[in-house]
């Protein structure tokens, strides 16, 4: 009954840290309609960023968050300029985006070999103290619970972007409708740009918290994150943000459950849970059809 | 026509006989070449690089002294080693293997870190008769009594790893143990191995269970394990596995009177740097040199005069600089040995010296099969030093004992 | 047509002596080996990928259920390594067979529920459950019946039957009703092409290729883990020559393969910390540069390429 109540717990806390790693996958993809496949390659390059900060610099994972999203963002517009537009203009972007954002993701992976080596990094736990704390009569490492406020706070902030800026509401037209957007004179390149830009700091800082919830990092993480991001933002619900927070807890809580019960298949939950939700529900459990065919 | 095919026939015998000769008579080569591989990248690169350097620093060394002795033609030759990247793929190992047998005809064959890339080299080394000798490749699999092409040179096969690790616990008499493992080749067999003979001596396990080799997060097995009410947690996994579990256990505050990983005991310095040394506080693991020394030496430096000499390249001693350098090592005392240059001769010879060689690494004993049976993995516990400094005791058995177990764990 | 048809086979016989003659000049036969492996894969994709525009992200899964299929047959019936690799073959036919139903999704959907499917058959198959039959994490073990050179022939037979198998698609009314899916399904449906049933005869037939040269090189390699066979560097690769000689033709992948692998092998090798990022690079520049690939710039000045 104690491992019940803890399992459900620290799933509800796992699965909250990986909306946040589906977010920024989902939100690119709910504007460009493309699947940026060097997704779990930018968490990767953020833990490494974060790593990199706390370790040389000594600055705090709390205190480089703001650091890393003000990178990441720098870091979007270069790349959004360089090859998104260019991709919508082909003739098929859909495929081609996917192959040229697996293209970035070697490079991306290379580079940091390149500067970081192959060994594992971590930032230890204790960087938030060594206190834990205590839910229902169990207890969590602090750290646990820091992750899942800024996550919360993350989702938040997308929300307030969404439901109550101006830009937000035009980027909910460029999601509903792009070439509607398009002709009602929304500029949808700017807002393009900037929700790429988003997508890639919400990567990153789920790239920072990742020490604490999956544990080390190294350069060639990233393949595995991808697949896990596109398992939840599918579950949730293709293009739907706050659906990718639904998909996050049924990923998380269902994988402390198969840690529990039947540990030796855990791995193959996100691949299982993905094919059946895409050939059962394609619309995801909360959203409208996105499947053709 | 008839005249045309008897010449050719005639000239053909001619040129059989010619190189039968010039080979029975074979001239002493200018170098002794020693091919292998490294990876650069991919999961396996950390060990792989360390292994290689181990082996370049021997290379180094002995072409210090002018080469190494050959025994087959009395003198020393200097050594060249030929080493290519394989990336951490199977694929690339295999096409690169048969570069260095096949292309570049090199004379002894080292095999590439672990058993996953040295797995695709056994059949091509067996196929085109050259020996190869294998540092670090454990797979039991792999040692069969009609394959007389293979050497196991540092460590025994992975299912005889927790033998020691067994019996201190059979003698300790510990009635909960739990064993988690990663499903892969190399724990599933240890895991296996300590079932048994733990079964065997009246102990059933508590807990036992296999995990994906990915898993990162054992925070929830861990409360898994907990529940059970274990006394020993014993976790075979590979270098993530234990970083990912013992950071688990420290941020999770659950104790129990006995933890054991295997890899703080070989990479010690890349584990400490992830989880920091109180996780390791009365942690029990196999050592290895550096940490385990051996000082019945007979042949090459011991571990002290080594970890002196390796200073020159700037680099830390690490089991796996060891691994490789013994290799070398096991090299230089084949060619030292062998009566004539020849594969089937290296393999004689070191069946010759099996049981009377002692390294940096320990007993170097084979055998009919090629499997390493002399060097045996002991068992330790790091204790506290100082504030935060890391100290480790041989517990086990008694003949290399430097200091009791503190059981159970404070 | 018979002039086409003449040019698509005088491809495939030149392919033929080659690697029938190179192993006489040239010794490292594993290098000659996986050249063969990865030109009969990359014309494994071409087949549902070119002709079909599925991209089958998780086709190592179908090389992988192929090394196993062969495998697990030779381990429990001890019959004929040759007729273990057909079986392999229709190992991954029968694994393709239960993915048809992926085929009602489309673009990148399609290409990450395939790479799901591959990566889930990979668990299941080192599963230490599965110890009985796939012999779970310990991998296999062939050496009994190793044989480089019937191995490597083996090799040879299937990449030419994987060129036949392209050079009729390429020239026939098949190819033409699956093109026209390519294009657009719901006017090929109109037009009366049976759509269901020609993508998945492609799927199965690009299965089965994938299945030999998987059963092909488990034979050859002798000694395997599942994390070998199941690589997704081999989807990877795979798909990237193909990209790059250009899909749809016969002669494009084989191009492709051939100048990316010996390039991998000779450059890759001298330079190593360097080559995922050119890799990496290569593929982005192909993407915006030359997203038909090299067999384009040939087609592109009016030369018909097989």
């Amino acid at each position: 009954m104690n491992l019940f109540v803890y399992t459900i717990i620290a799933g509800i806390m796992y699965g909250i840290f990986f909306g946040l790693v589906g977010m920024g996958l989902n939100i690119i993809f709910g504007v460009l309609k493309m699947i940026n496949l060097a997704h779990g390659d930018f968490i990767m390059l953020g833990s490494f960023l974060a790593y990199w900060l706390y370790g040389f610099l000594g600055i705090n994972p709390l205190v480089a968050v703001p650091i890393v999203a003000a990178v990441f963002f720098l870091l979007g517009l270069p790349l959004y300029y360089a090859f998104v537009p260019r991709l919508i203009k082909s003739k098929d972007p859909e495929m081609l985006s996917f192959i040229l954002f697996f293209g970035l993701s070697q490079v991306m992976e290379a580079l940091v070999v390149f500067f970081f080596g192959n060994n594992q990094r971590s930032i230890p736990s204790t960087a938030f103290g060594s206190a834990g704390f205590t839910i229902f009569g169990q207890r969590f490492p602090i750290a646990w619970l820091i992750t899942c406020l800024v996550a919360l706070g993350a989702f938040g902030f997308v929300y307030w972007y969404l439901q109550h800026t101006r830009m937000g509401r035009a980027t909910r037209a460029v999601m509903a409708n792009r070439d509607e957007a398009l002709v009602s004179g929304i500029d949808v390149e700017r807002i393009s740009a900037l929700v790429f830009c988003m997508g890639l700091v919400l990567a990153s800082i789920a790239g920072i918290f990742s020490f604490f919830v999956i544990g080390a990092s190294y350069p060639s993480m990233g393949a595995e994150l991808t697949t896990v991001s596109f398992a939840i933002i599918v579950l949730g619900s293709l293009g739907d943000p706050l659906g990718t927070i639904l998909g996050g807890l049924i990923y998380g809580v269902a994988v402390m459950f198969m840690q529990s019960y039947f540990s030796s298949w855990a791995e193959i939950l996100p691949y299982v849970l993905l094919i059946a939700v895409m050939l059962f529900r394609p619309e995801g459990l909360v959203g409208k059809a996105a499947r053709s065919a | 026509m008839f005249r045309l095919k008897s010449k050719f026939i005639f000239l053909s015998i001619a040129v059989l006989v010619f190189t039968a000769v010039t080979s029975f008579a074979a001239k002493p080569p200018k170098v002794i070449t020693i091919g292998t591989l490294y990876a650069s990248s991919g999961s396996f690169a950390t060990s792989s690089t360390s292994q290689y350097r181990g082996l370049k620093f021997w290379v180094s060394q002995v072409n210090k002294e002018g080469g190494v002795f050959v025994k087959a033609f009395n003198k020393k030759i200097p050594v060249k080693l030929v080493a290519y990247d394989d990336q951490g793929q199977t694929g690339t190992a295999g096409m690169l293997y048969n570069q260095l047998i096949t292309r570049d005809r090199v004379n002894m064959l080292v095999a590439d870190f672990g058993s996953v890339l040295t797995s695709v080299a056994v059949p091509l080394a067996k196929v085109h008769k050259v020996l190869l000798f294998d540092p670090t490749g454990t797979a039991a699999k792999f040692f069969t009594p009609d394959n007389q092409f293979v050497v196991l040179c540092s460590l025994p096969t992975s299912g005889q790893w927790p033998y020691a690790l067994a019996d201190f616990l059979i003698q300790k008499k510990i009635p909960r143990i739990a064993i988690i493992y990663s499903s892969n080749d190399f724990n599933q067999s240890q895991a296996v191995t300590l079932h048994d003979r733990l079964v065997k001596a009246g102990i059933n396990p508590v807990y036992y269970q296999a995990v994906p080799t990915s898993t990162s997060n054992y925070s929830v097995l861990l409360h898994g394990i907990e529940a059970t009410k274990p006394d020993a947690v014993i976790e075979f996994g590979f270098v993530p596995n234990d970083i990912a579990f013992l950071e688990g256990l420290q941020s999770s505050g659950l104790k129990f009177k006995m933890v054991f990983t295997i890899f703080p005991g070989q990479q010690l310095q890349l584990i400490q740097k992830n989880v920091g040394p109180k996780a390791l506080y009365y942690t029990y693991t196999y050592p290895t040199p550096p940490l385990l020394k051996y000082n019945d030496v007979n042949f090459g430096p011991t571990l002290d005069s080594f970890e002196q000499a390796y200073k020159e390249t700037g680099k830390k001693v690490d089991f796996l600089v060891v691994a490789g350098y013994n290799t070398g090592l096991i090299i230089e005392k084949t060619l030292d040995a062998a009566k004539s240059f020849d594969q089937l001769e290296f393999r004689k010879a070191l069946a010759g010296f099996s049981g009377k060689v002692k390294t940096l690494d320990g007993e170097f004993k084979i055998d009919a099969s090629g499997a390493q049976v002399g060097e045996m993995l002991p068992v330790a516990q790091f204790v506290p030093q100082g504030a935060d400094g890391l100290d480790m005791h041989i517990v086990y058995p008694a003949n290399l004992k430097t200091g009791n177990e503190i059981y159970p764990a404070p | 047509m018979r002039r086409r048809y003449l040019q698509a086979l005088s491809v495939i016989i030149l392919v033929a002596v080659v690697f029938l003659l190179l192993p006489r000049f040239y010794s490292n036969q594993s290098f000659l080996f996986n050249l063969m492996l990865y030109l009969g894969l990359a014309e494994g994709v071409n087949i549902i990928y070119g002709f079909t525009g599925y991209l089958p992200f998780g086709y190592v899964g179908f090389f992988g259920a192929g090394a196993y299929g062969s495998a697990i047959a030779i381990t429990f019936w001890h019959i004929s390594p040759f007729v273990c690799v057909i079986l392999g073959g229709m190992a991954a036919v029968a694994t393709g067979i239960v993915l048809i139903p992926l085929l009602r999704l489309s673009g990148a959907y399609f290409a990450i529920a395939n790479l799901a499917a591959s990566q889930a058959l990979y668990l299941i198959v080192a599963n230490p459950t599965m110890e009985k039959i796939t012999q779970g994490p310990y991998g296999i073990d062939l050496s009994s019946v190793y044989n480089a050179d019937a191995g490597y022939y083996t090799m040879l037979a299937v990449l030419v039957f994987a060129m036949v198998v392209v050079a009729y698609i390429r020239n026939s009314d098949f190819g033409l009703s699956l093109l026209a899916i390519k294009e657009d399904r719901v006017t090929a449906s109109l037009a009366g092409v049976n759509v269901v049933r020609a993508r998945s005869i492609a799927w199965m037939l690009s299965a089965f290729v994938a299945g030999l040269c998987g059963g092909a090189f488990g034979w050859f390699t002798a000694v395997f883990y599942p994390s070998t066979v199941f690589s997704l560097d081999v989807s990877v690769f795979t798909i990237v020559f193909a990209l790059f000689g250009g899909v749809g033709t016969l002669a494009g992948p084989l191009l492709g393969a051939l100048l990316l692998y010996s390039m991998y092998n000779f450059i890759g090798i001298s330079t190593p910390q360097y080559f995922q990022l050119f890799y990496g690079f290569l593929i982005i520049g192909l993407v915006l540069f030359l997203p038909d690939g090299v067999a384009s710039i040939l087609q592109k000045g009016k030369v018909y390429v097989p």
